[in-house]
């Protein structure tokens, strides 16, 4: 089933006179509890789709239709409440709140998405979410006392805590070995089919492409292939 | 979640380290805000004693109460008028005492009035502070303008006027002392508006304070010393936090990225703000007011609850301005950008 789909997704950047176009027009629909992986080459315009679907910058034309509503006309408010309730992100660095321990960071998230739950919930939700992506035994500890794939698996708790609609994976595994890569795409393949996600990952990592449903190569602005 | 707490608790060194010196600045603005009411009361409070109302000098004497002179048929009348008025002098001067030792004192004289102590001629009320010089009720006095004596009957307490203890002397013995026939002041109590008195100026309590040359200088002085402790307080506030939020750039990109209300990132810093100046100023209050039990006596010290509180929340209002500019720039960070960059 498609659950979200970007139609006609254009971006432009204008200085002065000059403009170039690095969106030309992007068709494409993500199916629910599937991985869809954006590959290219640097400046293929991959990574500027995902921002651009996530909602953390504006398309220059477009649609991208969200629970009856196209995004690309919504407030900063209106895209900041589903970038908090709906969405969930992982991104190259796991950029962890460093004054918080492992158990703060996912109940900030829940702070966050205004969870209806009560302190004693959100602390057993926290707690099964660790114990999911094997960090319960962590709980207490502080970013700078994790390894980069405990970081990670930290940051995949979080982004998926408020049990969101849609992942957005930005080179997750681009600050890790080769092991440690692995062991978080497996995690993500796992969440995505087990919580029935949307997932929206972008490599450069062609191995991490074997974890992926669907993969989307992109090449100046445009997809040039589509297929499983 | 109480994130500002919690960033507090994990990066204690630093807030620490903002914390004592708002500690230390607020400290030496209650500091000197006691010295500067010490002084003002050392200096004037005859003058600050007095209920509210207006002094009246003629004008002709420039705003110099030394200069003035006031008409005695003009005195009667405003006298008759005002039942509470009181027309009194005032001079620099000296009693000697039977060890012929010298006191500098401030001669002041006056109708009859419930505002200044009142004795016969003959007769001194000084200033308790030179009880502590030795001087005892029932000494006699000598002063070498005066051809008689004056015998102590009494103290009063806390009345000083330009640093020195006031002496209460009647006017007959002023008169010849100074060899005048007239007052330099009238002061009507309770008046609002001040009176329109033919050939007189009127002066509001705080103004009269103000013609008295050494007083406005030093309390000029010690104000601006106190604003721009204030000024340096709140300077501090938005250096401080402008450090730590340009630290924290990349953190509020990725927080705004998942979700965090930018209000939510102000409260933070607000909380903050306030928790570390309450904590700063509960500790200089403390010692502050502690140091106002212990100061020697000598020492012109005085410091109110009332004044104590009015600086506490004007630090309270610049810590907040000053920490709010900081954080302006809150408002212009990119999730994008942050994400775009390394580890936080």
């Amino acid at each position: 089933m498609t659950t979200f789909t970007i139609q006609d997704v254009r971006k432009t950047f204008t200085n002065g006179e000059v403009s170039e176009q690095v969106l030309k027009g992007i068709h494409l629909g993500l199916q629910q509890g599937e991985i869809t992986a954006l590959v290219g080459a640097s400046g293929s315009g991959k990574s500027m789709l995902l921002t651009i679907a996530a909602g953390l910058q504006h398309a220059s034309g477009g649609q991208i239709p969200f629970e009856g509503q196209d995004m690309t006309g919504m407030t900063q408010e209106e895209i900041r409440k589903i970038r908090a309730s709906q969405f969930g992100f992982i991104f190259q660095s796991s950029h962890l709140v460093p004054f918080l321990t492992v158990e703060d960071q996912l109940m900030l998230m829940l702070d966050v998405s205004e969870t209806r739950m009560s302190k004693r919930e959100q602390k057993e939700e926290v707690m099964k979410i660790l114990k999911w992506v094997g960090m319960d035994h962590r709980k207490d500890a502080y970013p700078a006392s994790l390894s980069g794939g405990e970081k990670q698996r930290v940051a995949i708790g979080r982004a998926i805590i408020h049990k969101p609609k849609m992942l957005f994976a930005d080179e997750p595994t681009a600050s890790l070995d080769s092991t440690r890569s692995r062991d978080v795409m497996t995690l993500i393949r796992k969440l995505t089919k087990e919580f029935n996600i949307t997932t929206l990952l972008v490599t450069h990592d062609e191995e991490m492409l074997s974890y992926a449903d669907r993969i989307v190569t992109m090449k100046d602005g445009l997809i040039v292939q589509s297929g499983m | 979640m109480n994130m500002a707490w919690k960033e507090i608790r994990k990066s204690r060194i630093k807030f620490i380290i903002l914390g004592s010196i708002i500690f230390l600045v607020s400290l030496l603005t209650f500091i000197i805000s006691g010295l500067a009411n010490g002084l003002s009361r050392d200096n004037a409070a005859l003058i600050k004693d007095l209920p509210d109302g207006h002094f009246y000098m003629n004008n002709q004497a420039n705003e110099t109460y030394n200069l003035s002179k006031i008409d005695p048929a003009v005195q009667k009348r405003v006298l008759q008028e005002h039942q509470d008025a009181a027309a009194l002098s005032i001079q620099m001067g000296f009693v000697n005492d039977a060890e012929d030792k010298q006191h500098g004192v401030a001669f002041v004289t006056s109708t009859e009035s419930k505002w200044f102590a009142n004795v016969k001629p003959g007769e001194i009320v000084l200033d308790r502070s030179l009880e502590k010089d030795g001087i005892h009720v029932g000494d006699v006095l000598t002063n070498n303008q005066f051809s008689g004596t004056f015998k102590v009957i009494g103290f009063a307490d806390h009345k000083k006027y330009s640093h020195s203890p006031v002496a209460y002397i009647h006017m007959d013995n002023y008169k010849e002392m100074y060899r005048v026939n007239t007052m330099q002041l009238l002061f009507i109590p309770g008046q609002d508006e001040p009176q329109s008195i033919d050939g007189l100026q009127s002066f509001s309590n705080h103004q009269f304070l103000n013609t008295i040359a050494s007083y406005n200088a030093e309390q000029m002085s010690l104000n601006m010393i106190i604003w721009f402790l204030v000024a340096i307080s709140g300077m501090l506030f938005a250096i401080f936090f402008y450090m730590m939020n340009v630290q924290k750039i990349g953190l509020y990109g990725i927080l705004k990225a998942i979700g965090v209300k930018t209000r939510t990132l102000f409260r933070m810093m607000w909380a903050q703000m306030f928790f570390i100046t309450a904590i700063a100023l509960v500790l200089s209050i403390a010692l502050s007011q502690g140091f106002n039990l212990i100061a020697p006596e000598g020492m012109p010290f005085s410091l109110t609850m009332g004044t104590t509180l009015q600086l506490s929340i004007l630090f309270f209002i610049i810590g907040f301005i000053g920490a709010t500019l900081s954080g302006l720039q809150i408002r212009k960070v990119e999730p994008l950008q942050a994400i775009q960059q390394g580890d936080i």
